[in-house]
């Protein structure tokens, strides 16, 4: 075989030494350090990213959590308040009501008192009417003819009888 | 139909000396260059204002890197990360030797055994460096597995000395021979092709297709092969049992 031809064997191994020995001197210096550099570069970039990302994510659920807890006292506020108002209104509208109701109650009463007093005055007013026209009445056709008895007597049945006439 | 092996047959394109030692160059050594210039050009524009959010080819290189690192901690522990750089030049090193061999009219340095024997031997000394320097003398414990009844030992020094100095034979030999198949193989094939002509040569043609195919992935196996031989072997070395 040609690669056990011993003529070539020194420059071959010198050959490979330097070859080899260049190519590691300059990949060690110039191209492995930049490509560890930017793989850890990126690891340490991913992580941060990654430990931020948790990070906001916690972040994110507290003020969730946060934001729903208010929202729930907001909402039993509301509902407190509501709940305060309809009260209120229904105890206003009681309140209404019953003094409407006694406001009611008082007109009628009055209205019924100035009746009972209006009816007992026209009464009177009448029966006082009726005893002067009686009176009238009987000094014109009786004034002449009649002894005072008689005067009495007549007088008397006319009186009476006006009142039976205007008894309510 | 021509020699199959002849594709690897060197040919001195430059003779050239240093202090008497023959450093021509041939197309091994050309190719060596053009491998190095490739794998640097490629790191180059891969890392050419890289950036957080990576271009295509930043991606390829660095799921490469991160992959040889995953490779050099489960294998090598943290204190691998020291060789990180040879680790990884040996890993492109070899994968584009391979890829690049698989260019017709190309060479393919892999299939060069002294080539390879001259990683290995790199990586067996690092591993013996690292065992010296991180054990002290306790290294040569290496050579008497824990749980060796004591009159063993005689025979499981010679053992484990053998196993050490074959780990750097097999792995040279191991790409080489890869390599060399795959080649031979396609070169084969491929003389069908002009051997059948126009009537029968394209039933070899699809079959050299198929070959390729597989050389390509051959090519990323062993280079795959070789580097994480080589943490396994460092890696033990660091660990020490």
């Amino acid at each position: 075989m040609p690669q056990f031809d011993l003529h070539y064997l020194s420059t071959l191994v010198f050959w490979s030494i330097v070859s080899f020995g260049i190519l590691l001197f300059v990949l060690r210096r110039f191209a492995f350090p930049v490509i560890l550099r930017m793989l850890e570069e990126r690891e340490k970039k991913i992580r941060n990213d990654l430990d931020q990302a948790e990070r906001l994510k916690l972040e994110a659920q507290l003020l969730l959590a946060q934001y729903e807890a208010k929202l729930k006292s907001i909402h039993d506020q509301a509902r407190t308040i509501l709940e305060a108002a309809s009260k209120q209104a229904l105890l206003q509208l009681e309140e209404n009501e019953q003094r409407m109701e006694q406001e009611a109650q008082r007109m009628l009463a009055e209205a019924r008192s100035e009746i009972q007093r209006d009816q007992l005055q026209a009464v009177r007013e009448v029966r006082r009417a009726a005893v002067d026209l009686t009176l009238l009445a009987a000094e014109k056709v009786l004034s002449r003819s009649l002894t005072g008895a008689d005067h009495r007597r007549l007088i008397d049945e006319a009186v009476q009888e006006t009142a039976r006439q205007t008894e309510p | 139909m021509g020699n199959p092996l002849e594709h690897f047959e060197l040919h001195t394109l430059i003779p050239l000396r240093l202090f008497g030692l023959d450093i021509s160059i041939n197309q091994a050594v050309v190719m060596m260059w053009v491998v190095c210039a490739a794998v640097v050009l490629f790191f180059w524009v891969a890392t050419r204002g890289s950036r957080l959010v990576p271009t295509r080819l930043q991606s390829v290189a660095e799921v490469g890197v991160e992959f040889l690192r995953g490779m050099i901690m489960e294998n090598m522990g943290e204190a691998g990360m020291k060789l990180f750089p040879f680790i990884a030049t040996l890993f492109f090193f070899i994968l584009f030797s391979n890829l690049l061999g698989l260019v017709p009219g190309a060479y393919t340095i892999t299939s060069q055994v002294m080539v390879n024997a001259c990683l290995a031997f790199a990586v067996f000394l690092l591993s013996v460096i690292m065992g010296i320097v991180l054990h002290g003398t306790h290294y040569l414990s290496v050579f008497v597995p824990p749980g060796t009844p004591w009159w063993l030992t005689p025979i499981m020094i010679p053992v484990e000395i053998i196993s050490q100095l074959a780990r750097p034979v097999t792995l040279a030999v191991r790409l080489f021979a890869n390599m060399t198949a795959g080649h031979t193989v396609m070169n084969v094939v491929l003389g069908l092709v002009l051997l059948g002509g126009v009537t029968l040569g394209w039933l070899p043609l699809g079959f050299t297709l198929a070959l390729y195919l597989l050389e390509l992935l051959v090519a990323f196996i062993q280079a795959y092969v070789f580097t994480v031989l080589a943490t396994v072997y460092i890696g033990a070395a660091i660990r020490l049992h």
